[in-house]
């Protein structure tokens, strides 16, 4: 087990009155297992994202991650197990504009403080395994919407993760472009024993994914 | 601060105004004046002048003088030039007033491209160049230097025995002051000027300078403060996704806060050389505008105008004010709630 949420609950205070946007949700993500987290606009995907993610921290609820409660971790510990154990791709790609793809894949490793022969050789494989090993200087403008996923993938691969955290990966991609991109991860979910968890509303999702949640108001149903 | 007869008394017209030991206005004074000036007890020596400030250029009227006239008898040059040498091949006026001979100062001389035996025309008057002065000072370096009676003879034709100083050597240093009493008490219609009197007269205006310059430093500095502080926040905000970025892919917040601090201290690195070098180009502009020296002579030696010490104050400022206007930004960045930022970006 990867990922274990117990309870998790998220209240947004805004003024007098109160949202939850996650309510409760009790999930398990195993490794090598891709996950789904599928519903509409506002149903809490991202949020419940960032919560496993620990860039939000639950109002009520907890998440185990390798077996471990988070609720105790620092920020910079929270940053650290980002940093070395997860992975994250948005939806607008994310990628830092004024660096190049392989610059862009190499950050995670410089900020894990590897060497820069280790970055070099790794990030040559990793932009040749999502298929960009001739787009290495370019920038983000110079690339389509695709590549630029593929590079936020190799991104996120860069740090040997075990997690994955995908945002609508295929939210702004055409339907070739976002079928490849579901191909990729599926294949990286199996090849190299990671687990990745995506919030999605695409019902494409469903038919690729070994567990499929649906989450509607905050509330995970397994389906 | 008077650079000029430190010990000296100079003696000037009544009401003149006299700025760094020399009449910048004021009368004349009949060159028999030096008789009387001997008879008074605790002068050792007098030495009349003859100074005139040239304010006009090829006919017009120049803000600030562009060159100096100064007639001192021959034997006298010590007590105005020192021992501030001549350029090679030079040598100091004859004697002979009839000789019509001038040492001019290195600014002018590259100015006008004067060389020894070239020959300069004032007010209808052929004078030969005989020595160029090897010297930075401001002062001296655009002076005509002329035997008294010549100058006499160019700038007061009508009333060639007239001068308008008179630099007065005590016996006795500390008496100073008493010997200008001495001369005014004894002498009517001139005043004495002792050193420090000399430089009572030029402090307000210097200190209202420094006042001036001070607060236009202030004004200067808490400015740039607010601009830099004001484009790091908003370059900082508009890329407040990048920082969310950064954060959700672990990096750490001292990561975050040295990335912007370093970028906003290398604005003001750059934006700090840029300025000295536009700012430099603009006080030489300036001030061959006003002096209507080419500015070909300033850019020989911008550093004498521009002094690299204040060059490096400038950066310095700059340098520092950036890294601080970096803090609020870079703390605003730093303590980004991330999945907010990220969640509204969509």
């Amino acid at each position: 087990m990867i990922v274990k949420a117990v309870e998790l609950t998220r209240i947004y205070r805004l003024g007098s009155s109160h949202i939850t946007a996650v309510d409760k949700v009790n999930l398990q993500v195993d490794e090598a297992n891709l996950v789904s987290i599928i519903g509409p606009s506002g149903s809490g995907k991202t949020t419940l994202l960032h919560l496993i993610g620990l860039n939000d921290t639950p109002t009520s609820g907890k998440i185990l991650f390798n077996g471990d409660d988070t609720s105790f971790l620092s920020e910079s510990e929270r940053r650290k197990t980002r940093l070395q154990r997860m992975g994250f791709i948005f939806q607008t790609f994310n990628l830092l504009p004024t660096l190049t793809a392989l610059e862009n894949v190499e950050l995670p490793m410089a900020l894990a403080k590897f060497s820069q022969k280790e970055q070099m050789g790794k990030t040559v494989n990793l932009l040749e395994t999502v298929g960009l090993a001739e787009r290495l200087q370019h920038r983000p403008k110079q690339l389509s919407a695709g590549e630029m996923q593929r590079v936020a993938i190799a991104r996120a691969l860069a740090n040997n993760p075990s997690l994955i955290l995908a945002d609508e990966p295929t939210g702004e991609l055409d339907s070739k472009a976002g079928c490849e991109i579901i191909n990729l991860l599926s294949e990286l979910c199996k090849n190299q024993n990671i687990a990745v968890v995506l919030a999605t509303h695409d019902e494409r999702m469903a038919e690729v994914s070994d567990v499929t949640y649906r989450i509607c108001d905050g509330v995970i149903t397994l389906e | 601060m008077n650079i000029f007869f430190s010990g000296d008394i100079v003696v000037v017209a009544q009401g003149s105004i006299v700025v760094q030991a020399f009449p910048i206005s004021g009368g004349n004074l009949p060159e028999d004046t030096i008789d009387e000036m001997k008879e008074i007890e605790g002068v050792r020596t007098a030495v009349p002048m003859l100074v005139f400030f040239g304010y006009k250029l090829e006919g017009v009227i120049q803000p600030v003088p562009a060159n100096i006239s100064i007639g001192i008898p021959p034997e006298s040059w010590a007590i105005l030039v020192g021992s501030t040498p001549l350029k090679p091949d030079g040598r100091w006026p004859s004697a002979n007033s009839s000789a019509k001979e001038v040492v001019v100062g290195p600014s002018l001389a590259d100015q006008y491209n004067l060389a020894v035996s070239s020959t300069i025309r004032i007010q209808n008057n052929d004078l030969m160049v005989v020595g160029i002065l090897d010297t930075p000072s401001a002062i001296l370096t655009r002076a005509i230097i002329i035997p008294l009676r010549v100058a006499q003879h160019v700038y007061l034709p009508t009333h060639p025995s007239w001068i308008n100083m008179i630099v007065v050597e005590p016996e006795d240093e500390s008496m100073e002051k008493e010997v200008a009493e001495n001369i005014e008490t004894n002498i009517g219609g001139v005043e004495a000027l002792t050193a420090d009197e000399r430089n009572e007269i030029i402090a307000p205006l210097l200190s209202d300078i420094e006042m001036w310059n001070l607060g236009i430093r202030g004004m200067l500095f808490f400015l740039s403060m607010i601009l830099v502080t004001t484009v790091a926040v908003m370059n900082i905000s508009e890329r407040r996704r990048d920082f969310a970025t950064l954060g959700a892919i672990g990096a750490p917040r001292s990561f975050i806060f040295r990335l912007v601090i370093t970028e906003t201290t290398l604005i003001g690195l750059f934006g700090g050389l840029l300025g000295i070098l536009v700012g430099t180009v603009a006080t030489l502009l300036l001030a061959s505008l006003y002096t209507n020296i080419p500015l070909t002579l300033f850019f020989q030696s911008p550093f004498d105008i521009v002094s690299p010490v204040f060059m490096a104050e400038v950066l310095t400022s700059t340098v520092v004010v950036s890294c601080a206007a970096g803090l609020v930004p870079a703390v605003n960045a730093m303590r980004a709630n991330i999945s907010e930022v990220l969640r509204s970006e969509y």
